[in-house]
């Protein structure tokens, strides 16, 4: 019972290393159980523990000034010598069997918490920031829950020592928060982890990741926006946004008219385009206009037999590596249309050509 | 006392596994859509298939004595074969599609419909407080109007189908500019082969 009695206590605390808060907590709070049990009449406090057997408490703190302070094995041993107080050394420094019990939670706690910070250190970058928190937070709601009579003075000790632990470990943290968020980019699992200063609440991490999520896609949208870039702030961006696929959708909508009302003889054009040169011309076109082009109005004709004439010239410089690369991709399936057609399409010499290549 | 312990991992697990869901989207878009949609193969598909239905849809109009197949048509058809490039990966191409399969008046309806539910949405914002101002809030109501599909998508999801709606839709307004500058330009140069 009393090894047993005396791992629990220690185990429960050093925890935060293991990813089960959950089992911690209750091994810890069958631990309290078990201990407040022993004595049937209170159960509520670990001060009346030590209360029920004065005489034996008594003989404690007698024997406490004279024994070495010894925290370390002391402390992990110091509630079980409640059961059995002639075999276990005490704690030193009580003087009230009220004072034992804070002071033993105290020593016990900056014993854990020293050995908690090497452990913690190495262990953090492989370790989830949120679950230390969570398990630091919830010991501490644990401890306040059984002492009810003396529960402010010990969670302000306990607390005050916790965030100092939780400081230096946050530090910590932080430091190893790059390697950390890049071993997380692998594992399934997102990490997310507190900086200093900021809300340790599940739900905040949550938003914040959440957040920090929305910010990324709205930069890629900034970057692929032309003059996002400059711009601070959601809304205006968001403005931008809106207006560039207002402006596209509606480009679209004045080309497909344009196509619409283009040429009723379009088969004709069709044909010959996709045989000879359009593909061509559409691949320089395509490297060349990357930026949409905004064009309010066009005049019809006029501009646009220029921009034909030096495209077409510039295609007709070479037809052989056009038509070769054109021919496997899109020759099948236009084949058999292009023969229908051309019939139709004496006038026009590429066709001519189409003919011969087929 | 046991609820309290036992509950406070819950919410840890419930939020993990939603991260864990999503961490795996947070890669794609940057690296997938630019490169898609500025691709030349992209285009060169895209361009074929335009022209096929645009072909069908002229023969079709020049069949039944409908006038000049307007614009409307046209740019149903575009729109449509921009959702088949895409190949059904984002909502965006699927709600295209979807729209072309069921009669307009079926989806009117539904919207009406849907526009009703939102109220349900709401009481989900009011517990937690939310950040975003009621104007960036108009803003991304509007945003979620102009992409198809994409009306009651959560902001995340809709800012990933927003980038790759503006890629597309560039490469469409790419694909059709060239396709009609040929087209329209087409004659002058037969015109001025035969000449030369």
């Amino acid at each position: 019972m009393d090894p047993t009695a005396g791992n629990v206590p220690g185990s429960a605390v050093p925890g935060p290393d293991h990813e089960e808060p959950g089992l911690e907590t209750l091994q810890f709070r069958e631990e309290i159980q078990r201990l407040m049990t022993v004595p049937p009449d209170n159960a509520s406090s670990f001060t009346a523990l030590l209360e029920l057997p004065p005489t034996q408490a008594m003989e404690l703190l007698h024997l406490s000034p004279e024994s070495e302070p010894n925290p370390a094995p002391a402390a992990v041993s110091g509630k079980p010598p409640l059961l059995e107080p002639c075999a276990h050394p005490f704690n030193s420094s009580l003087t009230f069997p009220s004072n034992a019990a804070l002071i033993e939670r105290a020593a016990k706690f900056s014993i854990f918490g020293g050995g908690e910070q090497s452990p913690e250190t190495g262990a953090v970058p492989s370790n989830p920031g949120v679950n230390l928190e969570k398990v630091k937070s919830e010991p501490a709601e644990s401890d306040s829950n059984p002492n009810s009579s003396q529960e402010t003075k010990n969670n302000q000790r306990s607390s005050a020592k916790r965030k100092e632990r939780e400081k230096k470990v946050k530090v910590s943290m932080k430091k190893s928060k790059i390697e950390a968020k890049e071993d997380a980019d692998k594992i399934p699992y997102v990490h997310v982890r507190a900086r200093r200063g900021q809300a340790t609440d599940s739900h905040s991490l949550a938003e914040r990741a959440r957040r920090e999520k929305i910010n990324a896609r709205m930069k890629l949208l900034q970057e692929l926006v032309p003059g996002c870039n400059k711009i601070s702030g959601t809304a205006l961006v968001l403005d931008e946004i809106i207006n560039h696929v207002q402006s596209l959708q509606r480009q679209v909508e004045f080309l497909s008219m344009r196509l619409a009302t283009v040429d009723p003889r379009i088969d004709s054009n069709l044909d010959h385009l996709l045989a000879t040169e359009s593909l061509s011309l559409m691949q320089s076109n395509f490297s060349n206009m990357t930026p949409p082009i905004m064009w309010p109005e066009l005049p019809i004709n006029g501009n646009r037999q220029q921009y034909q004439q030096q495209w077409h010239f510039d295609a007709l410089h070479q037809p052989g590596w056009g038509r070769e690369e054109d021919n496997h991709i899109f020759i099948t399936p236009e084949a058999s249309l292009i023969s229908c057609n051309s019939s139709a399409n004496s006038a026009s010499l590429h066709t001519g050509h189409v003919k011969t290549e087929l | 006392m046991a609820a309290s312990f036992v509950s406070n991992p819950d919410p840890c697990l419930d939020s993990s596994r939603k991260k864990r869901r999503k961490v795996e989207d947070d890669r794609n878009p940057a690296s997938t859509t630019q490169a898609r949609w500025r691709s030349d193969k992209e285009q060169r598909i895209y361009s074929t298939k335009l022209v096929e239905a645009l072909r069908k849809v002229r023969q079709g109009s020049s069949s039944s004595p409908v006038a000049v197949s307007g614009g409307k048509i046209v740019k149903e058809a575009a729109d449509r074969v921009l959702a088949v490039a895409a190949k059904g990966t984002t909502r965006w191409s699927r709600a295209i599609l979807r729209s072309r399969l069921r009669l307009s008046k079926r989806l009117q309806k539904c919207r009406k419909a849907r526009v009703t539910g939102d109220s349900r949405c709401k009481r989900a914002d009011v517990r937690r407080e939310r950040r975003r101002t009621p104007a960036v809030q108009k803003k991304v109501k509007v945003l979620s109007q102009l992409v198809p599909g994409c009306r009651k998508a959560p902001l995340p999801n809709l800012l990933e189908e927003t980038t790759d709606y503006i890629a597309a839709l560039e490469m469409q307004v790419r694909a059709m500019t060239v396709l009609t500058e040929l087209l329209s330009g087409a004659p002058a140069a037969n015109r001025l082969n035969f000449t030369s």
